[in-house]
């Protein structure tokens, strides 16, 4: 919407980009739709909640009917469960995966369907490139491998990490310096930032190729021919919509992927 | 020229600079990966798996310089 007002704004003969003056809208809080007990209801709100729905009707539409024969759809859910069980869980993890097969199936199918709105039409924005989500989706991963650091190796788990005993005693503290913030602070900040950032770029290479593509059409009274360059725009931005649909699949089993890499790492430092 | 539009040029050239070593980094990522995979097609599955891994290490730096054009 920022950008088509900025189209408006400019005036062509002087401005040579029509830019708008900030992209602070990315990062605003939009009017709530409705307020439920005090909570407000915007538009983002809204769409997680319909992850919740739509991610447990398909888990459960899909397992309802358990038949040895399996419908299309029942053959499909169960590749998706046995594809972060087998696929992520146990095969990062190890025999003891089975047991966070639950956690990583729930990360996975809300990254998935977050980011699977950003090619949905009528929709087309992907909720996990607000902050929020992500950071608190890391933060959850976060204190998972910390409890299941504490629990299988107590209190010499933080000790492993800040004076790690397999290096030599001279380099400890600089290895146990770099291994603390890696493990404690970069872990879950990357994690985070980049699911984040892969969606924002998408979001954002999407709406500068359409909208751009759909301004220059839609002006073919004013500047003639040069609309033709319009088509051009569209024309790559359905490209990218094709990419964009590959990184969405690809950052869903990234996050799942790493939040199990980090539980496995702390289930056995050793490795 | 206006100090504003400086600062955002300086930020755009930044998030380029930072995006050079990842781009060679996740190169070399995917060739050694697709050269593992060619010598022992049977290891596949385990090449494939850290290839995704490495190449989301080395993604993260660029990620950052992008996120970093936004909040410098």
């Amino acid at each position: 919407m920022e950008l088509i007002l900025a189209t408006a704004e400019c005036d062509p003969s002087v401005d040579i980009i029509c830019a708008p003056s900030n992209v602070n809208e990315l990062f605003e809080f939009r009017e709530a739709i409705w307020t439920i007990g005090g909570f407000p209801i915007t538009r983002t709100v809204f769409l997680i909640l319909m992850i919740a729905v739509i991610g447990s009707l398909f888990l459960w539409l899909g397992l309802r009917k358990k038949s040895v024969i399996p419908s299309k759809f029942q053959a499909m859910t169960e590749s998706l469960v046995s594809f972060v069980k087998d696929g992520i869980a146990t095969d990062i993890i190890g025999p003891e995966g089975a047991k966070y097969t639950p956690w990583l199936l729930s990360v996975f199918m809300f990254v998935l369907i977050g980011n699977l709105y950003e090619v949905t039409p009528a929709v087309n924005f992907p909720v996990t490139s607000r902050m929020a989500l992500p950071a608190m989706l890391a933060a959850v991963t976060w204190v998972v491998f910390l409890i299941a650091g504490i629990k299988r190796q107590g209190f010499g788990y933080f000790s492993g990490i800040v004076w790690p005993k397999s290096v030599p005693i001279a380099l400890r503290p600089l290895v146990g310096l770099i291994e603390f913030f890696s493990t404690l602070i970069i872990r879950p900040l990357t994690l985070a930032v980049r699911l984040f950032a892969n969606m924002v770029a998408g979001h954002l290479m999407l709406t500068l190729l359409l909208v751009s593509g759909w301004v220059f059409i839609s002006h073919v009274g004013d500047i003639g021919f040069r609309a033709g360059i319009g088509i051009a725009w569209f024309v790559m931005g359905l490209g990218i919509f094709v990419f964009e649909i590959v990184v969405i699949m690809l950052q869903a089993y990234i996050f799942t992927l790493l939040s199990a890499v980090y539980v496995q790492s702390s289930l056995y430092p050793e490795h | 020229m206006e100090l504003d539009a400086l600062a955002g040029a300086v930020k755009l050239v930044g998030y380029g600079l930072a995006a050079i070593g990842p781009g060679i980094g996740i190169g070399i990522v995917a060739g050694s990966a697709i050269e593992a995979m060619a010598r022992q097609p049977e290891a596949a599955g385990v090449a494939r798996t850290t290839m995704f891994l490495g190449i989301a290490f080395t993604e993260a730096l660029a990620l950052i310089g992008f996120v970093l054009f936004f909040i410098a």
